[in-house]
This record gives structure tokens, C-alpha cells and sequence, in this order.
């Protein structure tokens, strides 16, 4: 007995050690990521450098971050969210988990890319598009899709993947974007005969990306700054294309959260992140995004997406509409998926 | 009448009083329920208000609007489909393995336990990873040696397999230990008296097995139907009650239909575990008498032999196959597209990924020892004491088990985010644990407590109480018996009790998701965002580092067994 009871004690004791070392020290500041696990870890070490506060983050998709700040309501465990698009801030705020700061770095960033409540602020913009698989394209005998309209060829049956707008941000984007171009009830007949194409509905955003980089799939639909990451990274038989009927963008955004633990270092987190600088770091470990601030240069790999034409996107409608437009499209959409 | 309440009074007093003397006892009873209150039920509460809390008000809006979309039931069908034949394929190969293993004078035995043991030391969903590297359209299998174009590994069947070579081991895990546990000597008299093989094993093996069986495919089912990470990342179109969760409480921010659709989940899981206790419960399955007497003398008749023994071939090389990919998948370049050779993905993860592998090792080594210890006492307490709340106890330890992983990680943020005061008072009995390692430990030990009480139950069934009954009688406490008679009998299940906690809490995904912070990062999150942004590479690192780490703590954990194995046989 005296080994179990020698066990038992040392587990406990251990197990008090654990929660006891996890009690934060004042000076520490912690964000949460929407985007990609590389670019928070290297801004997460440089703002440390820079400023010696005590920095940390955890990397999580929009929704994710939503539903545990919603949790955490009445004790907020980070100060800053970082990244994501901004119709899930636009959600946030309707939630009351945001707290206005107008950043000094404000007068730089163009009113279209911002909150004007000051709840959020934009530090990049992405445009959606198509990534196709070259060489998957040749041999199905089928051309680069150019528009919205391309994609409804019955040839495409079973050659697209998007992501599904229930998990997705990305996915909702274009929902909100095709909505905006057509109207609703046609938007809607639209994603339907879509979804007569589609070979699967992902649950993250950038996997069509991948998906047509490795050649899974034909087209995918997806923020091309992704695609063009995936193709600098290897996926050679990537081309991207952008719907010659106008697209939708979204704003990658920063705010600052309601009930912070370390405001100041939020505050001053986020004057950093908006700085021309630190925006065009995004660039290093393959952010490949336009940028907000209007002194930054954007990285030369975007610059191949200079003229397409875009919409002009309502945030507020978008984040405003997310739940109904969602449900509609999962319920009108359902009536056709496959149930294999 | 009223002796009969009179003799029930009584009876409860003298158990009362029985618990009172025995102060280990009580204690672990205590302290039992206590941690189920706090960490299985408390927070399963939270989530069944939020369930019926429709705009700050009780409704049953949530269930209506669960059950009315379109496609719901359709995903309800899809996930009883998928558990039943999942659990049933798993059942067939963990036990032709554990057959094998136990019965047959075979070669190769340890590289077929090792076999079979494998699935468990990685996350499920790097096996779906694989089977996509393999049957996907530029899979090396499909493609590259088929030469198939529209070969479509998403779906059903894709979703099968995957959670088959997953969960198989669980129930070989069971399975191999009761077939220790049987006395060679009852299936030998009847083969002496003429039986055939056949006949016995049908006759008396089988039937020993049964409740196993049904625990097997029991925990098999609840893995299956509250799977989450395979389904996401193979399951393609056909979509499952768990995903619908995901999809519904985290990408569409609706919450209440997400925690309905839960409640829906787990009162399928509880129907099929209630069905299954009441069905073994009414049969006795009491027909080994201590410890095995004596080795078995196995079976070389070549024409049962050989048949088992070539499916086990295939099936060995298959699962082989898929675990093969995951390390070549670290050092290759680009998958796909160029498989030249690198070391830049290990780079990587030791240029700024290492935390993760620190904490979760540490985090997972505390939880598994607690979880060994706890599992153990709570079984022995189930299956030989009686005592007020026993069902309780027995019933929502297991039930755990049934809560879908994201409902657990919600409901702990929803209810340790705050603070636990004596009531009218500044006293904090619980304080914020959120953010802490306390509530990673927790649920880690939550998740696996169920798995090693079942298994400690199950063989504790198979052993007749009247040995403990005896140390009893003659003087022994509670802890005497528990430390000298019953633990060196279940110390087979104990072990791979053990084994299987760590690998689990290892690779555990779902739950964690919600409970990670900036302080605890751990392994899996960290691979599920290595796949999803495409870094196939990087996340195949991480697995190969996780599977060696894993590896590691068994053989260590198998040679202490070894060792103790020996003192005992010199003493």
C-alpha cells in the first residue's frame, strides 16, 4: 500500500506544481492569431524583442477565436486579436467583446479598411479568386475558369472544392460577395446549380488551395494570396485567376478585446502591427496580402493582382447577414449534396 | 412491509457504517464523486442550459431548429451508420489479432501486437492524412500505381477505413487481455472429452468473451459517432453529427443548435451503453478462477492456422503501410509534387515549434499516472463494493466517454472561466482555471478515466470475487486487498490501461482545442494547423517526433512490467 500511497501523493503533489507554475506573471501580454501559425510566431518574437514584455499567442480560425471569446466574456485571458477576417469582427463587436482604440497609426489607413467606431482596424487585404491545377486542367481538356459564370460549365462537375461558409470565413466571403453581386434570391439559385460542381465542401479556407496545388482537384476557390504562397512554396502547377465580374476581399483586422488583462501593451501591440514596418514583415514568412497602411509597400508577389476588379464590399451588411445567409445556404444547398 | 423497509434501512446502515470503517474506502468514494461532479457533470449542465436557452429565455427553439433543417436527420442516420459499421469491422480485426496473438503457435507475434498497437500512438487524423497521401486522386497507390484518374477516398467508405485502422486496437487492446485471463484447463477437458475446436471455441471461448465483446464494441461505437477530427478531414459530403457541432457552434456561432445537436449525441450514446450494461449484467460471466494456471498449449492445426495467419499478413502490412508514410512524409520535400530529400521540416519545428512537444509530453505524463491510479480504484470500487451512489458513480464515469470531445472543451471554458465561492461568503473553493494546466490535466483524465474502468471492470468480471472475499475475511483492508490480490490480477489491464492513457492524451484533439492558451500549447493543435495550411511536411515531423515519443514511454512502461514480471517469479 505504501507504494500506492507514495504514487498517489507524488501525482497530486505534481499535479499541484502544474497548476500552481501556470499562475501568469503581471507583465506578460497575449493575442489571439487568425492567421497563420509562422507570421503570429514571428510577430509574437519581434514585439517581444522590441518592446521586452513577455509575449504570447495561440493561433486559432475565426470562429474559434468567436466561440472562446464569447466564453471567456467575463475573463478575457487575452488582450489583443490579431488577424481574421472582419466580418467575424463585425460579429464581436455585435457581441459587445470589443473595445474602440483609435490608433495613432489611424491617420494612415485608408476609412474604407477600418471600423468606423473605431472597433476594429484593418493590417491587410486578400482577394478572392480561383486557383486551378494546371496541369489537371490540360488533361480534363478544360480552360482556366475567368469568371463567376465559367464555373457553372457542367464540365466542371466534380472538379471544384470550397470551403463550407458554416466553418469557413472564406467560404462565407464568397457567399457575401456573390449575394452582393446578384442579389440574394439569385445568388442563391447560383450556389445551388454551384453546388451541382462541387466535388467537396472543405472545413478550412485554404485547403482548395492545397487541394489544387497537389493536383486533389482541379479548381479551387480561395484568398489568392494563399494560392500564390502555396505556389512559391513548391506547387508549381498552380494559376490563380480572379472573376472578371468582380470579386470580394476581405480585410484581415486587428482590435483590441473588452476587459483586456494588459490594455496598455494591447494598445501598444497594436500601434505596432499597423505601422508600415511590421507590414511589410508579413512578407518574410509568406503573407503575401495587400497592405492597409498606405506608406507600406506591398510584397511584389500580390502585384500580379493589381487590376481586378472588385466590389464594393459591405462588412457591416456581411457580418450583420452571417447567420442568416449561412442557414439559408446550408438549407438550400443540403436538398443537393450527394449522401453517399 | 414494514420488515422489509426495516431489513433495507438496516442494510443501508450497515453498508454506511461498513464505509465509515474503512476509511480508504471512503475516502476514494468521496473524492470519485466529487471530480465527476466537477468535471463531468457540472460543465455537461452548463451545456444542456445553453442548449435550452433560446434569446436569454428556456425554449426548445434549439431542438426545433435541429431537428427542422434539412439535412439533419440525414446526418443523424450517416452517423449511426458510420458507428455501427466501423465498431463492427473493428471488432473483427481486433479479434482475429488478439485470436492470434493468444491461441494460435504463430511467428511474428510481437510484430503483430506492435501492429495493432500502433494506431493508437498517433492522432486519428494523421491516419486519414495517410489514407489521402495513398488513395487520394495523386495518391501513390491510386494514381501512381493504379493509374486511377476519379478514384474518391472522401465519403463514407474513405471515413470506414480510416476510423477501422483507428479504433481496431482499442478493441484489441480489450480482447487480448481477457484471452490471457481464460484457464486454458476448462477449454482443454472439453477438447479432451471429444470437443472439436470448433465447438469449444464456440462454446466456451466465445461466450467467456461475450461481455468483452460488447464492451469492445461499445466503446468502438462512442469513439466512432463522437469522432470528430476524421470526419472533418475525409469525411468529404458525408457529414457527421460531431462536424455538424463544429460546424454549427464554432463557424456559424450558434451555439444553442450546436449544444442541442450534443445533447442529441450523447442521449444516442447513453441508449446504446444502457442497452448493453443491462444485457451483460443479467448473465454471469464467472468462470476464471485466479490467474491463469498455466500457459496454453496453442493451436498448430494448419487449416485454422493458416487462414488467420495470411489475413493477418495483409492487414499487418496494410496498417503498415499507412504508418510507413508518415515518417518518409518528414523528410520529403513537397508531397506530390517533389519527393526529393530534406531535413527542413525537422528545422522548422526546432527553429520555433518545440514547446508543444515539452508540455504535452509533461502534461500528459502527469494525467496518465493519475488516470492509471483513479481508473483502477473507481473499477475495483464498481465491481466488488457496494455503496450509496455506486451507479452513479459507475454511470457517469462512463458516460464521459459518450460527450462529444468539443461539448467537454466548450463546457469547461463555459464553466471554469469563472470563479466557485461558498455561497454568501469570499471563500473560493474553485478558483478561474481557464488558461491553466489543472484543466488541460483534467481533461485528459476525463477523457481516458472511462476507458481504463471499463477494461479494469471487465477483467475484474472474469476474476471470482471469492479470492478478495477471502483476504477479507482473514483481515485485510480494503487497500491490502486491492494492493496484493486484485491489482497483481488486473495488472494486464492496468498497464495497457496506462499505455493507452498517455498515447491518448498525447494525441487527443478536439477537446484541447477549446483549452489550450498562450501558456499550454500542445502537439495536436499545432499538426491540425500544419495540415490545414497545407505544411503536410512539417505536420508528418511532428507525428513521426510524437509516435517516437509515445513509443518510447511504452517500452518503458513494458519493460517495468517485464521486470516486476521476473521478481515475482523469483520470490
Amino acid at each position: 500500500m505504501k507504494k500506492l500511497k507514495n504514487l498517489l501523493i507524488s501525482s497530486v503533489t505534481l499535479l499541484l506544481i502544474a497548476c500552481g507554475g501556470s499562475k501568469e506573471p503581471e507583465k506578460t501580454f497575449t493575442f489571439y492569431a487568425g492567421l497563420q501559425d509562422d507570421h503570429a510566431a514571428m510577430i509574437a518574437k519581434e514585439f517581444q524583442a522590441k518592446t521586452g514584455i513577455k509575449t504570447d499567442y495561440v493561433r486559432m480560425s475565426s470562429g474559434e477565436v468567436l466561440a472562446r471569446l464569447k466564453a471567456e466574456k467575463n475573463n478575457m485571458t487575452a488582450s489583443v486579436w490579431y488577424g481574421g477576417p472582419a466580418d467575424a469582427f463585425v460579429a464581436a463587436q455585435a457581441e459587445g467583446l470589443l473595445e474602440p482604440y483609435k490608433s495613432k497609426e489611424d491617420q494612415y489607413i485608408p476609412a474604407n479598411l477600418k471600423d468606423p467606431g473605431n472597433y476594429w482596424t484593418g493590417i491587410y487585404v486578400g482577394y478572392l479568386g480561383f486557383v486551378g491545377n494546371q496541369k489537371m486542367l490540360a488533361e480534363k481538356g478544360l480552360e482556366m475558369p475567368k469568371s463567376w459564370n465559367d464555373l457553372l460549365d457542367p464540365k466542371f462537375k466534380g472538379e471544384i472544392v470550397v470551403a463550407h461558409p458554416g466553418s469557413s470565413g472564406t467560404a462565407y466571403t464568397m457567399v457575401a460577395t456573390l449575394v452582393q453581386l446578384m442579389g440574394e434570391d439569385q445568388a442563391m439559385e447560383y450556389l445551388k446549380q454551384l453546388n451541382q460542381n462541387i466535388r467537396q465542401y472543405t472545413k478550412s479556407g485554404t485547403a482548395p488551395g492545397r487541394m489544387a496545388g497537389q493536383g486533389e482537384v482541379t479548381v479551387g476557390i480561395t484568398f489568392l494570396h494563399d494560392a500564390i504562397k502555396y505556389k512559391k512554396e513548391g506547387f508549381t502547377d498552380i494559376i490563380i485567376s480572379a472573376p472578371e465580374e468582380g470579386t470580394g476581399f476581405e480585410i484581415g483586422g486587428v482590435a483590441l478585446l473588452k476587459n483586456a488583462p494588459n490594455p496598455e501593451a494591447g494598445k501598444m501591440f497594436i500601434d505596432w502591427v499597423l505601422s508600415k514596418e511590421v507590414q511589410e514583415l508579413g512578407k518574410t514568412v509568406g503573407s503575401y496580402q495587400f497592405l492597409t497602411n498606405s506608406n507600406a509597400n506591398p510584397p511584389e508577389e500580390a502585384m500580379q493582382l493589381k487590376g481586378t476588379k472588385l466590389i464594393d464590399y459591405d462588412f457591416d451588411w456581411a457580418g450583420n447577414n452571417r447567420v442568416r445567409l449561412v442557414e439559408r445556404f446550408t438549407n438550400e444547398t443540403n436538398t443537393d449534396i450527394p449522401q453517399k | 412491509m414494514i420488515n422489509k423497509i426495516n431489513s433495507t434501512i438496516g442494510y443501508k446502515k450497515k453498508l454506511l457504517k461498513e464505509l465509515y470503517k474503512d476509511k480508504f474506502l471512503f475516502f476514494s468514494i468521496l473524492f470519485s464523486i466529487l471530480v465527476v461532479a466537477f468535471f463531468v457533470l457540472l460543465p455537461l449542465y452548463n451545456v444542456f442550459l445553453e442548449s435550452i436557452t433560446f434569446k436569454g429565455q428556456y425554449s426548445l427553439q434549439n431542438y426545433i431548429d435541429s431537428f427542422s433543417r434539412s439535412g439533419n436527420i440525414t446526418i443523424i442516420w450517416n452517423t449511426l451508420k458510420l458507428g455501427f459499421v466501423s465498431s463492427t469491422l473493428s471488432l473483427i480485426f481486433g479479434f482475429i489479432f488478439a485470436y492470434a496473438t493468444s491461441y494460435l503457435d504463430i511467428k511474428g507475434k510481437k510484430v503483430f501486437d506492435f501492429i495493432a498497437t500502433l494506431p493508437i500512438i498517433s492522432p486519428p487524423f494523421v491516419v486519414a492524412m495517410s489514407a489521402i497521401l495513398l488513395f487520394g486522386r495523386v495518391g501513390l497507390i491510386t494514381r501512381g500505381l493504379l493509374g486511377l484518374r476519379n478514384f474518391e477516398i472522401y465519403g463514407f467508405h474513405g471515413l470506414v477505413l480510416v476510423q477501422v485502422l483507428s479504433f481496431f486496437p482499442i478493441a484489441y487492446l480489450m480482447l487480448v487481455g481477457l484471452f490471457k485471463n481464460i484457464d486454458p484447463s476448462v477449454e482443454e477437458a472439453a477438447r479432451d472429452l471429444g470437443a472439436s475446436r470448433g465447438k469449444v471455441f464456440s462454446t466456451i471461448t466465445l461466450p467467456l468473451m461475450l461481455p468483452g465483446i460488447a464492451n469492445a464494441f461499445l466503446l468502438v461505437f462512442i469513439q466512432s459517432i463522437a469522432d470528430f477530427s476524421n470526419p472533418v478531414v475525409i469525411g468529404g459530403n458525408f457529414t457527421t453529427i460531431s462536424v455538424k457541432i463544429y460546424q454549427e457552434g464554432i463557424g456559424n456561432f450558434q451555439l444553442g443548435v450546436a449544444t442541442a445537436l450534443a445533447m442529441i449525441l450523447l442521449t444516442i450514446s447513453i441508449k446504446i451503453f444502457v442497452l448493453q450494461r443491462n444485457y451483460i449484467n443479467k448473465k454471469s460471466y464467472i468462470t476464471v478462477t485466479g490467474k491463469a494456471s498455466r500457459a496454453r498449449d496453442l493451436i498448430t492445426e494448419k487449416n485454422i492456422v493458416r487462414p488467420i495467419y495470411y489475413s493477418l499478413i495483409v492487414l499487418t502490412a496494410f496498417v503498415f503501410l499507412m504508418y510507413a508514410l508518415i515518417p518518409i512524409g518528414s523528410f520529403v520535400n513537397l508531397w506530390g509534387v517533389d519527393y526529393g530529400f530534406t531535413l527542413k521540416h525537422y528545422k522548422y519545428i526546432f527553429d520555433f515549434g518545440t514547446t508543444p512537444i515539452y508540455q504535452t509530453t509533461y502534461l500528459s505524463v502527469i494525467a496518465t499516472i493519475i488516470t492509471g491510479i483513479a481508473s483502477m480504484i473507481i473499477a475495483f470500487l464498481i465491481a466488488r463494493k457496494e455503496f450509496i451512489g455506486k451507479s452513479f458513480l459507475e454511470f457517469t464515469t462512463i458516460m464521459a466517454l459518450a460527450i462529444p470531445g468539443t461539448i467537454i472543451g466548450l463546457g469547461y471554458v463555459i464553466s471554469y472561466n469563472v470563479t466557485y465561492n461558498i455561497p454568501f461568503t469570499n471563500f473560493v473553493v474553485i478558483p478561474t482555471l481557464t488558461g491553466t494546466a489543472f484543466i488541460i490535466i483534467m481533461a485528459f483524465i476525463i477523457r481516458n478515466l472511462p476507458v481504463g474502468i471499463r477494461s479494469g471492470i471487465s477483467s475484474l468480471q472474469q476474476i471470482d470475487p471469492s479470492i478478495e472475499e477471502a483476504a477479507q475475511i482473514l483481515g485485510a483492508s480494503s487497500s491490502t486487498v486491492i494492493r496484493t490480490v486484485t491489482i497483481p490480477m488486473i495488472k494486464d489491464a492496468f498497464f495497457s490501461g496506462l499505455i493507452y492513457s498517455f498515447a491518448r492524451s498525447m494525441t487527443l484533439v478536439s477537446t484541447i482545442i477549446f483549452l489550450i492558451s498562450a501558456k499550454w500549447k500542445l502537439l495536436t493543435p499545432a499538426i491540425m494547423n500544419n495540415i490545414d495550411t497545407g505544411r503536410i511536411g512539417v505536420a508528418s515531423a511532428y507525428c513521426t517526433i510524437l509516435i517516437v515519443i509515445v513509443s518510447l514511454v511504452m517500452f518503458v512502461i513494458k519493460l517495468t512490467l517485464d521486470f516486476k514480471k521476473q521478481e515475482l517469479n523469483n520470490e
